[in-house]
């Protein structure tokens, strides 16, 4: 799926996947910090969004 | 919305990653307010259709976890 | 506490000043004293400690009654005495762990770095003291080189009075060793000191093996005897004896105790009021044959109180307790139940949405952080919200009643609350929806306390932002969702038992006395199973006494009918209906049943190395037993015996130990030394696995001058038949020389074998593992069922296990089996998949995929061959509907457009 996005032009820091047993509230908050602070560094995503006509 | 604040599209599992954000939570611990949860019975629900629609639609990322 | 008030919005832990230490990270951190014991508890109410309480210890402060929303607290809450009559008791009162403060060799106490096991397990605990990040108490470095000792407070008579095995200190050593190296990679090196490695669980000896080979945990086997502090660095220096008999020094940053569990005083006391009998161990005294039973009757026993046992262990005995607490109480089922009044249910099809968003406040845990009237606000501005209201406690009693009306008064049809978690309050809403007449899947919640309030109380703006969304996304999701109806299924209240060996015929008699007609299936021509083949148990009962007393009650039980010499041919149906084809003697018959039960055992090896079958000498264990059962006069005669251990498991090929073998062995051996004491017996073994109370018989013989030769997997003894004797030589370990002993007889420790029955796990679609053994649901919480609703599993076809452990889970499956026969009818959920015939292609991936085995090709009808899903057997994780290449399988309450309408209103609309 990765590659894919890849090959479409998106960043693969784009797609995540974890797996955290319902126990781990620390890996989770940890993962959402670390998915969070990746994210931050890309670009705002612009690539496939739908995009109103301007009018103007 | 400010431009420096992502959205992350999060499609969590019911038994295991939304018990943990559930407990986090009960623990009263900090993350960044990024993430949009949807709660999925199982990661085996998951369809790539979901995550292109994801991307498709604005989400600067999405995390899927089991 | 009012455990009925209290929402655990924690407001009253945040505000209480006193501080303890922790009892459950082992005093390795601190809480309040008003508290959650853990994180996970259920019900998940605070509790007042009283000893620590400043208002209950000195009658000041308060600050948590005052600062409590919902008035909860209650500091006049007094012990109160409760009478209840009953019918049986079950004790399941646990264990203590082994105190190591007294042992002075180990220092536990005055070396900061010498913890147990427990602080331990707390230390690698993700919602442990350092959230799992291992680290040593003294510096809080992050230690290089850990060592664990084995048996401590266990297998020892002289620094302490347990000389039982704990069973279970050899596993959680491997898996805190495998963990720890987990957490900290390659850099720690970590070593367990051990006697003998006791592994004999399900799955464990590959665990211990891995652990070796791929995780590189050292396995040392020696006794360390003196522990000296380095200087004050904190690091411990370890003098111990290698096999070899060389002293050797090492120094290690940090040593864990095993210690082992035991039972505490009050519970000796407890068990001299209720006059109980117990053990030289000081558990509760039970007998092989009805192993949760104590000496008085109607009260039984599970768990570690019946003897020091794992976690799969005691969820049996659990099980097995609660069978046998309800045969006694058979007459009594059903007699207090009351039925639940029938609401009319209000069509809702066709209609346009009407929603309803409730927002709750709960008190100031959302409020205190989100801005709630704003996104109530917001959410009344949101298509298709008729109505929105605000709620101090959306949960309360009252504002259920008030929900209830304003759903009824205002044609409510869709519902969202946006409060807690869904995962403990989604049933509370839905059961509101039910009592105003809407069906209960027009409900969405969403999460803005555990996931948003609570998580990011420092951004106000931002959560508030985020519960708009949360909420926007739940409003389009509950305009698509539809009434969904729960499937009505009738259960046939009649069992098959498949296996009448001791597990199916203890099964078979257990449920015909709780009253259900039960089929017992057997393939030979007579009962009995392996059970036939033993002599004495290990507590020396004679199995052949007992077992006749058993086959003579099934026999007798106008409830059971045996099929002897009986194939099956064929299953079909599901949970509750069950259709079964006999075929007894060339006749074949159909048996309708509800549940089924797997019991069909396991065979001995018949091995090929150690000469066997080349000279009468050479023996199997079973072949033993059978010339004891016989009172063969050869026994007499003999001058020496020689015990040959793991003929066959714990090999490469076979990586799991036969749990029975060790015990069996010396119990035989113990027997010739009754008939000649003056005969020399041999047992060579690769680690003795006495575990447990079992532990008094290795004892016991080598007292009685039994001669234990240890011998390595690379280095096994070898038999010969030489000028008409049988030679059996062995390289003793100590010496390092090979030993020639001569044999009068030999006697091989068989391994015990699955029958690898592919039909039989085809017909229920159940799975097996790869050395054969079927695999139950939940390898510690689901021993003794199938993930397959209906089927449920006991005795050997599960793994190797004694007589007691066998009828413990023949005993522990019915009880599972009753859940389901006890109702007259079953409700399948309603969330879940169906499949659309027109679009399937009849691919089978959804067949294949399925871990509940719920979709298979129609057979009949107009859509024969396409795929249907069975209600009853689908538990709605949707793996199927995102394998359907054709689009054809719908997940209810999580479709595809359900789960794209929240995906588009991810983003504000522009």
């Amino acid at each position: 799926m990765k590659n894919m996005l890849e090959h479409t032009g998106i960043e693969p820091g784009r797609l995540h996947f974890s797996w955290i047993s319902s126990a781990e509230s620390t890996k989770f908050v940890d993962v959402v910090k670390k998915i969070t602070e990746e994210v931050k560094a890309l670009d705002p995503h612009k690539k496939f969004v739908k995009t109103e006509p301007k009018v103007d | 919305m400010a431009e420096n604040e992502p959205k992350i599209l999060s499609f969590l599992c019911s038994w295991c990653s939304y018990g943990a954000a559930d407990l986090a939570g009960v623990s009263r611990m900090e993350y960044p307010p990024n993430i949009r949860v949807i709660r999925i019975p199982c990661t085996g629900r998951m369809s790539p259709k979901f995550i292109l629609a994801g991307l498709k639609q604005g989400a600067d990322a999405v995390w899927v976890s089991g | 506490m009012d455990p009925d008030k209290c929402i655990a919005c924690g407001v009253c832990a945040e505000k209480c000043p006193k501080k303890v230490d922790d009892k459950y990270n082992a005093g390795l951190s601190q809480r309040k004293a008003i508290y959650v014991e853990y994180a996970q508890a259920v019900p998940l109410k605070y509790s007042i400690d009283a000893e620590n309480c400043i208002y209950l210890t000195k009658g000041k402060c308060g600050s948590c009654k005052k600062k409590c929303p919902v008035g909860a607290v209650d500091y006049e809450q007094t012990e109160k005495k409760l009478k209840i009559n009953v019918g049986s008791v079950i004790l399941a009162p646990g264990f203590e762990a082994f105190n190591p403060n007294g042992l002075d060799n180990y220092q536990y106490a005055n070396y900061p770095n010498v913890v147990t096991s427990l602080e331990f397990e707390r230390l690698l605990s993700a919602s442990g003291p350092t959230m799992g990040h291992v680290v040593r108490p003294s510096d809080k470095e992050e230690p290089k080189r850990i060592a664990w000792f084995q048996c401590v407070g266990s297998r020892d008579m002289n620094k302490c009075d347990n000389s039982y095995c704990s069973s279970v200190c050899c596993m959680y050593a491997i898996k805190e060793a495998v963990i720890a190296k987990e957490h900290a990679g390659d850099g720690l090196d970590c070593s367990i000191f051990f006697m003998d490695m006791r592994t004999p669980g399900k799955e464990f000896e590959r665990f211990y093996e891995n652990a070796k080979k791929k995780s590189g945990v050292n396995f040392i086997r020696s006794r360390v005897h003196t522990i000296n502090p380095v200087g004050d660095t904190g690091d411990l220096e370890l003098r111990y004896v290698t096999e070899t008999g060389e002293l050797k020094t090492e120094i290690f940053d940090m040593v864990v105790l095993s210690i082992g569990l035991q039972t505490p005083p009050a519970l000796v006391d407890l068990a001299g009021k209720l006059g109980i009998e117990l053990t030289p161990g000081k558990f509760c005294k039970t007998d092989t044959f009805s192993p949760v039973s104590t000496s008085k009757e109607g009260i039984f026993v599970c768990g570690a109180f019946q003897g020091p046992k794992d976690i799969p262990q005691a969820v049996i005995d659990s099980s097995a307790a609660a069978s046998a607490a309800a045969e006694v109480l058979a007459e009594a089922r059903d007699t207090k139940t009351k039925e639940v009044a029938v609401i009319e249910e209000r069509n809702v099809v066709g209609e346009r949405p009407k929603i309803g968003v409730f927002v709750c406040k709960c008190g100031i845990n959302i409020a205190g952080v989100v801005d709630v009237p704003a996104v109530a606000q917001y959410a009344a501005s949101l298509p298709y919200v008729d109505f929105v209201d605000e709620n101090l406690f959306s949960c309360s009693q009252d504002n259920q009643n008030n929900m209830a009306n304003l759903i009824k008064e205002k044609g409510l049809n869709r519902i969202v609350v946006a409060a807690c978690t869904p995962k403990t309050h989604e049933p509370l809403f839905q059961e509101t929806l039910f009592n105003a007449g809407l069906n209960k899947y027009l409900f969405e919640m969403t999460n803005i306390r555990n996931q948003n309030s609570w998580v990011h109380k420092n951004n106000p703006e931002l959560a508030t932002q985020k519960a708009k969304d949360l909420v926007r996304m739940a409003v389009a999701k509950v305009a698509l969702m539809e009434p969904l109806k729960e499937v009505k299924l009738t259960v046939n209240h009649t069992a098959m038992v498949i296996g009448g060996g001791i597990s199916g015929l203890t099964a078979a008699k257990s449920l015909a006395n709780q009253g259900y007609e039960t089929h017992l299936i057997e393939r030979e021509h007579r009962l009995g199973g392996q059970a036939l083949n033993l002599f004495h148990t290990a507590k020396g009962d004679d199995v052949q006494q007992n077992l006749s007393k058993i086959i003579e009650s099934v026999n007798s039980d106008e409830k059971i009918t045996v099929h002897l010499n009986t194939q099956i041919n064929n299953v079909d149906g599901f949970v509750g209906n069950f259709v079964s084809t006999l075929s007894t003697d060339g006749k074949t018959e159909e048996l309708e049943h509800g549940v089924a039960i797997v019991a069909t055992g396991a065979a001995p090896l018949v091995p090929t190395e150690y000469d066997y079958g080349k000279d009468p000498r050479i023996l199997t264990s079973l072949e033993l037993d059978k010339k004891m059962i016989n009172h063969d006069p050869m026994l007499k005669d003999l001058n020496s015996a020689v015990f040959i251990q793991c003929v066959g498991s714990r090999e490469p090929e076979r990586m799991y130990c036969s749990r029975v073998c060790c015990t069996h062995s010396i119990e035989n051996a113990l027997e010739l030394k009754k008939i000649n004491p003056d005969m020399n017996v041999y047992i060579l073994y690769r680690d003795i696995r006495t575990y447990g109370e079992k532990e008094y018989l290795y004892k016991q013989a080598r007292e009685q001058g039994i001669i234990f030769i240890r011998f390595s997997l690379e280095n096994k003894p070898v038999v010969t038949s030489k000028d008409g004797n049988v030679i059996v030589t062995i390289t003793d370990h100590v010496l390092g020389r090979p030993m020639e002993l001569n044999a009068d007889l030999v006697s091989l420790a068989t391994a015990i074998v699955p029958y690898r029955d592919e039909q039989l796990a085809n017909f229920f679609k159940v799975p097996m593992n790869e050395d054969g053994f079927f695999i139950e649901k939940h390898a510690k919480l689901g021993p003794s069922e199938f993930a397959t609703d209906g089927t449920f599993l006991c005795g050997m076809a599960h793994y190797p296990k004694p007589i007691d452990e066998s009828i413990a889970q023949a005993k522990a499956s019915v009880a599972r089996a009753v859940t389901l026969l006890s109702k007259t009818t079953i409700y399948s959920s309603g969330t879940i998949a169906e499949v659309e015939p027109a679009k399937c292609a009849s691919c089978g991936v959804c067949v294949s995929v399925c871990p509940y085995s719920a979709p298979s090709f129609a057979t009949e009808g107009r859509f024969a061959g396409k795929a249907e899903i069975n209600p009853a057997l689908c538990k709605g994780c949707g793996l199927c509907v995102a394998s359907c290449r054709s689009g054809a399988i719908h997940l209810k309450g999580f479709d595809t457009d359900q789960i794209f309408s929240q995906i588009f209103e991810m983003d504000e609309a522009v």
